[in-house]
């Protein structure tokens, strides 16, 4: 059995913002699913099996692989928002 | 429109001058092609610091010149009566201010202080144990803003109304969950619009929440119909739908979305979203850096995770507590913290920065409602994002440097810094981002 899906957030170091593409196929490599390659800021962002996380923080150029936070804001109608 | 309260300057000691003169020059582009005409002001023995080794001036030389010049700083000290330096004003570098030079003084130590304090201390502990007004506490407090026909409470506080500035060639991004586009408010406005949420194409609102921030960052100097909300009124808007109608996302749309900002140029990116983690999250800090070294700052909500009612301060959440972002708590009408403003964690980056109005903040909301008035850090984001813009405009300053404009120009609360940083965010007024002549 493989272990679930989860989003991560994978920061590409100062060193490698020029090779985005290359760190993006590696990332593929190890078994993640890419969707979005951000060029200005150097983040690429996608899904890969939960326990994958040591693997894609070994593809070099990479300086952190975080799973993706949730933002969720209140219902219209509340007071604060 | 609420007048501030007159406040007495405290008497203040005659200063000690030495009877030589400061002299500030307007910039030139190349000093050298505009020298100054000393002869004109009777002024030899002049010695300039390009002239000495290393560009220090030696005191005996100061001493001796009739005039000594600091180059980089663009201000000479002169010896010479102030009839006598006025003769410089004519001259072809024009002078911006002479000013008497000032004696300073180390700041004397007061060995009596401590006792007053222990004093102090006492008098303040019993008065609080037993009820009665705190010495120095007694001041009443001034009078709170208020919406009026002309005005929101949170558009005066800021003094936006009084700004000749308007925003105009400055992009600024709302990342939220879109805008009525059809919202006649914004009719004839340019706006450009994306959806970064997965399987939705357009950046219609159909919650409400980032509408209302969009018309408070970039609504109209006068809407048709009711008060002035909006800050920068001619700026260019630039909507990014990272949350679904249903109010939620992730980070993959988000960065996205900061990501499209950057990328199109856009100054400010106002972010009015937040997830209550304590600690800062690698890529929103990652994102804050390379923006801001693209021209891009980010503002973001601290958080409403407080309850302070009942004692509970809460945190500032991300993307606002990573250092490169700017975190904005939010004020009520007297500008004091709101009940739900998050408190500064002690974590590096998770400082609220700036304060603004975020109680009771009427703004648009989707048709046929058209307008709403609701409480949030949520809302004082926004106006601190608009205000960053027509500072933007006014000084043409971006990144770091918009961001370090933003926090000096803000006017200091008496509210502890954990919840309001620097203080409220305050626009620019006529003359700002120029040297002006005296």
């Amino acid at each position: 059995m493989g272990s679930p899906l989860a989003r991560f957030s994978v920061t590409v170091d100062d060193g490698h913002l020029a090779e985005l593409e290359t760190v993006a196929s590696a990332l593929r490599e190890s078994g993640m699913e890419v969707e979005r390659v951000l060029g200005a800021l150097g983040v690429i962002t996608g899904q890969a099996p939960a326990d994958a996380r040591p693997s894609l923080l070994a593809v070099p150029g990479v300086t952190s692989v975080d799973e993706q936070l949730r933002v969720a804001l209140p219902p219209p109608d509340s007071a604060v928002q | 429109m609420i007048e501030p309260p007159a406040i007495r300057p405290p008497r203040l000691p005659a200063a000690q001058t030495t009877g030589r003169q400061v002299v500030v020059f307007a910039d030139a582009a190349d000093a050298a092609d505009e020298p100054v005409d000393w002869s004109a002001a009777g002024i030899s023995d002049v010695a300039d610091s390009r002239d000495f080794t290393s560009g220090r001036v030696p005191a005996q030389a100061m001493r001796d010149a009739g005039a000594t010049v600091f180059a980089r700083l663009g201000i000479a000290v002169v010896s010479a009566g102030p009839d006598q330096v006025a003769a410089l004003r004519g001259a072809r570098r024009p002078v911006l201010s002479v000013s008497p030079e000032l004696v300073h003084h180390v700041l004397p130590e007061d060995p009596s202080a401590y006792v007053r304090g222990y004093r102090d201390g006492v008098t303040d502990l019993a008065a609080r144990l037993v009820g009665a007004p705190v010495p120095g506490e007694e001041v009443p407090p001034p009078p709170a803003f208020e919406d009026t026909a002309a005005a929101t409470w949170g558009i005066q506080a800021v003094q936006a109304t009084t700004s000749p500035f308007t925003g105009r060639g400055v992009r600024v991004a709302v990342l939220d969950t879109g805008l009525d586009l059809q919202h006649p408010d914004l009719a004839g406005r340019t706006v450009t619009a994306e959806s970064f949420v997965t399987g939705v194409d357009s950046a219609q609102d159909g919650h409400g929440h980032g509408t209302h921030c969009t018309g408070t960052a970039c609504g109209p100097r006068v809407p048709p119909a009711g008060p002035r909300y909006g800050v920068a009124s001619e700026a260019e808007i630039w909507i990014g739908k990272v949350l679904s109608d249903a109010g939620s996302g992730d980070d993959g749309g988000i960065l996205a979305g900061i990501d499209w900002a950057v990328a199109n140029g856009c100054a400010v990116i106002s972010m009015s979203l937040g997830a209550d983690v304590a600690e800062a999250h690698p890529p929103y800090s990652a994102a804050g850096r390379r923006a801001l070294e693209q021209g891009s700052l980010i503002v973001a909500a601290a958080g409403n995770n407080a309850d302070r009612e009942n004692g509970g301060y809460g945190f500032v959440g991300a993307p606002a507590n990573s250092v490169e972002v700017l975190a904005v708590g939010a004020l009520d009408p007297r500008l004091t913290t709101a009940w739900f403003s998050a408190r500064s964690l002690a974590a590096p980056g998770g400082e609220v920065d700036v304060a603004a109005p975020g109680v009771d903040v009427l703004s648009t909301w989707p048709m046929p409602d058209r307008y709403n008035t609701i409480s949030g850090t949520s809302m004082a984001t926004p106006h601190v994002a608009g205000l960053a813009a027509l500072w933007a405009e006014a000084t043409g300053r971006r990144g770091y440097e918009l961001w370090a404009t933003l926090t000096q120009a803000s006017r200091r609360l008496t509210e502890p810094s954990v919840d309001v940083g620097s203080g409220l965010v305050l626009a620019p007024q006529e003359g700002a981002g120029s040297v002006r002549r005296a």
